[in-house]
Order: C-alpha cells, then structure tokens, then sequence
C-alpha cells in the first residue's frame, strides 16, 4: 500500500498545522472591508469613483476568499489555471461590452431620417414620413 | 482489494492521491462555469446600468441598504464556520464538521429570511419586473423595471444557488457526523465547501453592484 502511504505522507502536513488562525485572519479582514466599502458607499465619492472603490473593495475580498477560504494558495497549478481563465473571460465579456457601450455615438444621419438624433427646432414628419435609411 | 472494503478508492483511480486531484479539478471546472454564468448577469447590469446610470443609482438608493449589510456579515461568517468544518475533518473530527455545517446552514437560513423580507417589500410596492412594474417612486423611462428585472435574476439565482448549498452542506455534514470521511480522505467536505465559498464570492460583487450603487 505504497499510495496510501504516499497520501498519509501528504496529508501529514495538514494535520499538523491547522488553518484556524488563517482563518480567522480572513474573516476579520473580510469584516474590515465590508465596513471599508458600506463608508465609502456613504460618502458619496464623485463621479466612477464610488464605482471604482467599491469594486476594488469587492476584488479584494473576492481575492482574500478564493486564496484562503478556497485555498487556491496552496492549491496545484491546474486548479488555479482554471479559475484563473474563468476570471480572464469574466473581463474579456464585461470590459468588451462597456467599452462597445461607452464609444457608441448617435448616428450622424440627417435629422427626420431612421436613426438620427431629434435637431432642435425641427419636428420630424410624422407617420409615413420620408424613410433615408434603409 | 477485498480487504479495503470501507476505502474511498474507486476502482478507476490509481491512488487516492489522484482520485483527490481528479475530483477537485473537476469541482473547479465547474466553478469556472458558475462564474461564467454570473459574469453574464453581471455584464447586462453592466449595459443597463451604464444606459439608465440615474435610474440605477436611485433604484439602489430605494433598497435596504442595512438588509444587504447584514446579510453580506451573515454570508461571509457562514464561510468562515465552512472553512473551520474542513479544519475539523482535516483532523479527523467528522462530528465538529457537522456541527460547523449545521451553524453555516442557519446562517444561510437568516439570509434567506433577510431575502424573503426584501422581496416581499419589493411585491408590495409593485418593485417588480418588466412589463409587472408599477412603482412610482423612479419617475417614467424603462430603467426601473429594467433594473429590477437585473435586480431579480441576479439575486434570485443566487438565492437558488444558496439553497443548493445548503442541501450539499446538509449532506456531507451529515455523512462526516457519521463517520465517512476521515483525515486521510475528505475530499466531498472539501468540495461541499468550495461550492459555499463561491456563494459567498458571488454576494461579495452583488452586494455593491446592487446595494451601494
């Protein structure tokens, strides 16, 4: 029984050091942030900024929960691959799409015609107007 | 191997070394798709969120800002005895891991009242989605039934996902109460506690996104 022998060897390591203290660490932490990020909310912070502390905050506990509540710290390198790609696709879908969001401009067609932006002092035709853009 | 009859080997797997690595690969290959699945929800808040950025704000103002409070200290402490539960049957102590898991379901269940709490303010006040919204109080334009169509799939399949956890904790909490894991092999414990950890993870990002927006 070479293998169990080779497990209990692993498992040894565990046995002797228990994660109760990191664990607590973590959690205290984990309390300080949620209180951290709670102020931050109430101060009302100008503009992205209230957004970008509050979604730091949130990364940062997101961080200290996957590397030591999950121990992915002391995980093997494929288990940490994995959730790492899952995280570089999670920003590869959100950056995309807000950045698609925040460069779109109202089309540049002329004012009456599909897509155009209402001009100021000109009333558009009503039903069965002109219809430019296919 | 007819003398190990109660070993958690299955015949498949070479060692139980490698029936761990197997089993806790494959517990973070879904994990990866869990995240995936919120990322979506996440990114059409994203959208919505950047297109109706007043009506999101005030929404989120509208909501129990205290409720999501307590519940991310509720989730994040549950965590936290899930983890301890893992450190007892590392050792052995499969009877303190079902204790553990026993306080981590009571407090998913003060989440869930908390929630239930919520969405029963929320039907009242016709805070509901789409076309079934009738609440007043966010002026015209479609962010607010829009915001509160984000605001139920995301926390609501969180919710499913709670319950879900709940049960597999319940289980393997149970089985560790009676004996089946041991110090050398308790990977199921390990695994159940992964799937709460993700819960809690999840919270972690809805509780800003929709409560301190």
């Amino acid at each position: 029984m070479a293998e169990r022998g080779a497990v209990a060897h692993a498992e040894h390591e565990k046995m002797h050091h228990s994660h109760f203290g990191r664990y607590v660490n973590v959690l205290v932490a984990l309390l300080v942030l949620t209180a951290a990020t709670y102020l931050a909310a109430r101060a009302h912070l100008p503009g992205g900024w209230a957004v970008a502390v509050a979604l730091a905050i949130a990364c940062t506990k997101g961080a200290l929960v996957a590397l030591f509540f999950m121990h992915l710290w002391d995980q093997e390198g494929a288990n940490r691959l994995v959730f790492l790609t899952s995280l570089v696709f999670v920003a590869l879908l959100i950056g995309f799409t807000v950045m698609d969001n925040a460069t779109r401009f109202p089309l540049a067609n002329p004012p009456g015609s599909a897509g155009a932006l209402p001009a100021s002092g000109f009333a558009p035709p009503a039903e069965g107007g002109e219809r430019l853009m296919r | 191997m007819s003398e190990t009859i109660q070993s958690p080997l299955a015949h498949h797997f070479e060692s139980l070394e490698k029936q761990a690595h197997a089993a806790r690969l494959g517990m973070w290959l879904f994990l990866a798709t869990e995240v995936l699945l919120f990322a979506a929800l996440f990114a059409g808040y994203s959208v919505y969120r950047y297109l109706y950025t007043e009506t999101f704000v005030a929404a989120s103002r509208d909501l129990h800002t205290w409720v999501g409070l307590v519940n991310t200290i509720v989730l994040i402490t549950s965590s936290f005895t899930v983890a301890w539960g893992l450190d007892h049957a590392a050792r052995g102590r499969g009877d303190r891991t079902r204790l553990l898991f026993g306080v981590s379901i009571l407090f998913a269940l003060v989440f869930l009242a908390f929630k239930y709490y919520e969405y029963s303010e929320h039907f009242h006040e016709g805070q509901l989605p789409g076309r079934f919204f009738t609440y007043e109080g966010l002026g015209p334009g479609p962010g607010g039934p829009i915001f509160y169509s984000l605001y139920y799939l995301i926390t609501g399949l969180h919710g499913i996902h709670v319950v879900i956890g709940m049960t597999v904790l319940a289980v393997v909490g149970w089985k560790a109460g009676r004996g089946r894991y041991t110090a050398e092999y308790h990977v199921p414990v390990e695994l159940a506690g992964l799937y709460w950890h993700l819960v809690d993870l999840i919270w972690i990002f809805v509780f800003p996104l929709i409560y301190l927006a």
